[in-house]
């Protein structure tokens, strides 16, 4: 009996699982909740409007999120006949657990006994981790077996090989401003912070980010007048909350990422020992940053409409890429400098 | 003076930074709306607008100015109004004596307001007030006895009451009635 | 290309069933509409190829509500609510050529503060229905703000409107003969203050959407309807004049109080989207101008009946109460059975999406024997079949919301 009780503990206690269930699961819940009310009170005040409110005015419509989440979790999800039965219930969900998977592998504090995996690679695994959930999107608009679906699967499955390549050089460039593929190195390594060395990557990423994350100008798989809700259009209920939420957790997954590499991580706070000085209040400023990232990515929605998908892909290939490289020549030539 | 056409082009947009100021232009206003929404959304179960006195809202009857003439009856397009026949005492003779009355249909009302003007004697009046929900289609066949007397405003006894007034910096401000009937 | 007729059946009537056209071999067909975020109450069927739309069908008539006969069973007066009912947003606009064709067959002529009271509510009317256009045109490309910025402005001409009119969109202001309230007496403060805000907020809507670097991409060089073919196409308004057509009704045949203001009509030579936006934009600057000459007319000039002699010489005094005090004008009873000489009489005007014409014919009845209607919109819809091909699918939503349809006008 102490046997499994211990084996449940390990499992619970083994530093990616907590991590992805603390910061991953909840704590990406719980930003994303603020989040997606942050934009829609942001967009309202730009457009004039009082966005949620009368779920209690007092908060300021804060639990209207919560409401829809329930209503999204209640709601019949409906399986159309002509649909590939299988993967369109498992595209959503798969998409939705693998957008999230990054932050069970970066590093949250200094302190080795909280990292969840040995951190030599850990900058590559991370980035490896956010290139696989595009693809069921594509599957979920293929499963779909629908002509708005497919056309924005397909325009998801464009969209990606132009952010991916975009994403992965502008957030590598920090590895080779330090030489290294370790998080934790990057992180400590910047005594300036990496966004005012490299404001170039920064740039890139950023837009590569919006780009992932179908966030305007770029949200165009789902762009409403054109092709209903791209991938998504058969969706109904909770399966249609989770492929919403996914864009979001994966902000969020990126957006700590970021906040790692160009926003100093957990400075100017040096982890200790013990678990709330080594785990709980780094990962507070990480998971900071990550949000007022992520508030700034949100308030491009209100300013921008949307690109044609040429227009996006000839900008990122045309003028965001070249943007990346040259972010990342100007990281190999502070290297070579010993800026960093 | 007569219109002129006016060949125009479109503004040029050419130059290395042109675009660069076209984001920051964007973004500044953004941010200026950001920081002052100077909204005017009405929450409506809370506040209602109280109209202004010529608002062409629900027609009531006076039935004292009435002369029976179905001069309404006859302009209405909807044919949202028709006169009833009623057997009345005359207050002359004391003799039972058929009356046409106009009666109103809100379910075809379309409060075009033709009837209140072609009204002979101003017997037919309208009520600033817009708002009032039915149960059913039947209930929003008024009877005479309806007719007569203007509908209750249940958004009166609730809400407070705001008006709209044009304003130069924010289009429309929301005021509380009674500062503007003070003025 | 071969034209397949299903079953090779005819109908009684010798009409052929539904021609299908065989797909080519590589071509996807979409169904955009009728119960599409982006299509309004119609539907485009598109053929692409990769993303080129390779044809474009608009499907029009899911709201048509057989205006015209409609008509023919209504009295003369009780036509202006029906026919409003095609562009609520442009009401005045769009009523106000029939009321000046029934005026025609009646050989009567409105006095002036009638036509520059029916000008005022036109001008109004455009500014409210450009703002309608901008807005679906804004969400149309993904730009939210636009749309809920120029609702909310709307909702200053709105007020406007219903302080002159006392209805906020169905006004059934024009009436044969005159108009039929005059203005309140706060209303050219109103009106001026609005004038005003709205200088000054065209230059933010230019700021964040015409001239926003994203929205400009997405406009530019789409859509292009060039001078000549949209002289063939046979559009009207905005779209011709954005192609280089020196075009309006208010230019061609001036009516009611526009022979006497002062204004431009915008006319760009690029026949883009952008340009189509441009003239809008320009337009309700223009709008603006005249609604505050017609206010300064309004007021410089005493307070009199805006309606003809026939319908006010035997007013009791009880109707020039009401006049004085509420500014509304009594209708004559005949009005309801109104009896036109036959004639027959041609009116157009220029609503917010293009010219207008009405045919009005009279048998000598209280009802029109014939009333013919071609919209603008139906006129504007040709746009889509003869210039959507050969643009990317999602440049459709910008060519729909740049010649600004509206299908319950098309339809009618």
């Amino acid at each position: 009996m102490a046997g499994i009780i211990d084996l449940i503990l390990s499992i619970i206690f083994y530093p990616p699982i907590y991590q992805l269930v603390l910061v991953g699961l909840t704590g990406a819940l719980v930003v994303v909740i603020f989040i997606i009310w942050f934009e829609r009170k942001a967009t309202a005040r730009v457009q004039r409007r009082l966005g949620p409110y009368h779920i209690s005015p007092r908060l300021a419509g804060l639990p209207q999120l919560v409401a829809d989440l329930i209503r999204y979790a209640f709601q019949e999800v409906i399986i159309p006949k002509t649909v590939d039965k299988e993967l369109f219930v498992l595209a959503p969900i798969v998409a939705t657990v693998l957008s999230i998977l990054p932050i069970a592998v970066v590093p949250l504090t200094s302190n080795p006994a909280y990292w969840p995996i040995p951190m030599d690679y850990s900058m590559l695994v991370a980035l490896a981790l956010t290139t696989v959930s595009p693809i069921f999107l594509i599957v979920a608009g293929w499963a779909s077996n629908n002509k708005f679906s497919i056309i924005g699967g397909v325009r998801e499955a464009f969209v990606i090989t132009a952010y991916e390549l975009i994403a992965i050089m502008s957030i590598l460039s920090a590895s080779a401003a330090v030489l290294s593929f370790n998080l934790v190195e990057i992180v400590e390594a910047q005594r300036v912070w990496y966004i005012l060395l490299n404001p170039i990557a920064f740039l890139a990423a950023f837009l590569a980010v919006l780009m992932a994350t179908s966030g305007f100008p770029f949200e165009i798989p789902e762009s409403e007048n054109e092709v209903v809700a791209g991938p998504f259009t058969e969706y109904s209920g909770l399966l249609y909350g989770l492929n919403m939420g996914a864009a979001y957790m994966k902000r969020f997954a990126f957006s700590i990422l970021m906040a790692l590499v160009f926003l100093g991580g957990w400075s100017p706070y040096t982890p200790g020992e013990g678990i709330l000085s080594g785990y709980l209040i780094p990962s507070l400023i990480v998971v900071a940053k990550a949000t007022v990232l992520m508030m700034i990515f949100s308030l491009t929605r209100s300013i921008y409409g949307r690109f044609r998908l040429d227009q996006a892909l000839e900008g990122a290939w045309r003028l965001v890429f070249p943007m990346a490289v040259l972010g990342f020549g100007l990281a190999l030539l502070e290297a070579y400098l010993g800026v960093m | 003076m007569p219109a002129k056409p006016v060949v125009k082009r479109l503004p040029a947009r050419r130059g290395l930074f042109a675009g660069f100021k076209g984001n920051v232009d964007a973004i500044t206003i953004g941010l200026k709306y950001l920081v002052d929404p100077k909204r005017f959304t009405l929450i409506y179960p809370n506040e209602y607008i109280k109209l202004d006195p010529g608002y062409r809202g629900f027609i009531v009857l006076d039935p004292k100015k009435c002369i029976h003439c179905s001069s309404c009856a006859r302009i209405c397009p909807a044919a949202a109004m028709r006169m009833i026949k009623r057997m009345e005492e005359d207050p002359k003779t004391g003799k039972p004596k058929m009356k046409l009355w106009p009666v109103i249909n809100y379910q075809r009302c379309i409060f075009c307001g033709y009837c209140v003007d072609v009204c002979p004697t101003e017997a037919l009046y309208t009520v600033p007030y817009h708002d009032i929900v039915y149960e059913n289609m039947a209930e929003m066949d008024w009877s005479l006895e309806t007719f007569v007397k203007p509908p209750e405003h249940p958004t009166a006894k609730e809400g407070i009451p705001v008006k709209y007034i044009v304003d130069e910096e924010k289009g429309l401000v929301k005021v509380r009635a009674e500062e503007v009937e003070e003025k | 290309m071969s034209v397949w007729v299903y079953g090779e059946q005819k109908s009684e009537l010798g009409l052929e069933g539904t021609i299908t056209r065989k797909l080519e071999e590589d071509l996807y067909e979409v169904f955009i509409g009728p119960q599409h975020p982006g299509s309004g109450h119609m539907r485009i069927i598109v053929r692409i190829d990769g993303d080129i739309i390779v044809e474009a069908d608009p499907d029009m008539g899911y709201v048509h509500r057989t205006m015209e006969k409609l008509s023919e069973g209504r009295e003369w007066i009780k036509n202006v609510p029906l026919f409003e009912r095609m562009a609520i947003h442009d009401a005045c606009n769009v009523t106000v050529s029939y009321v000046m064709a029934l005026e025609r067959i009646l050989g009567i002529e409105p006095p002036p503060r009638a036509k520059y009271l029916r000008t005022l509510l036109c001008e109004i009317n455009r500014i409210a229905a450009h703002l309608y256009g901008f807005g679906i045109f804004g969400v149309f490309i993904g730009h939210s703000t636009m749309y809920m910025w120029s609702f909310a402005d709307r909702e200053v001409m709105v007020e406007l409107a219903e302080k002159l009119t006392g209805a906020r969109l169905t006004h059934s202001y024009p009436i044969p003969g005159g108009a039929r309230r005059d203005m309140p007496q706060d209303f050219p403060q109103a009106a001026r203050k609005a004038v005003r805000y709205f200088r000054r907020r065209l230059d933010e809507y230019r700021k964040i959407f015409l001239d926003n670097p994203v929205t400009r991409k997405r406009l530019e060089g789409v859509g292009i309807i060039p001078k000549k073919i949209a002289a063939e196409l046979g559009v009207v308004g905005p779209v011709a004049r954005a192609s280089g057509i020196k075009y309006d009704a208010r230019l061609a045949e001036p009516y009611d109080a526009y022979d006497e203001v002062e204004f431009e009509v915008p006319v760009y030579e690029e026949g883009d989207a952008l340009a189509r936006a441009w003239v809008k934009f320009e337009e309700i600057k223009q709008s603006l101008r005249i609604i505050e000459q017609a206010v300064d007319w309004l007021e410089k000039h005493p307070r009199e009946a805006p309606i003809h002699e026939r319908f006010w010489a035997k007013a009791p005094p009880l109707w020039k109460k009401v006049f004085e005090a509420e500014g509304r004008v009594k209708l004559l009873p005949l009005m309801a059975n109104l009896k036109l000489p036959p004639g027959r009489a041609m009116a157009r005007s220029e609503t917010a999406r293009g010219e207008i014409v009405y045919y009005v014919e009279s048998d000598g009845k209280t009802t029109p024997y014939r009333v013919r209607i071609v919209s603008p919109s139906a006129r504007n819809a040709i746009v889509f079949k003869y210039i959507a091909p050969g643009y990317k699918v999602m440049d459709l939503p910008t060519i729909y919301g740049s010649i600004d349809y509206f299908p319950p006008e098309a339809d009618r």
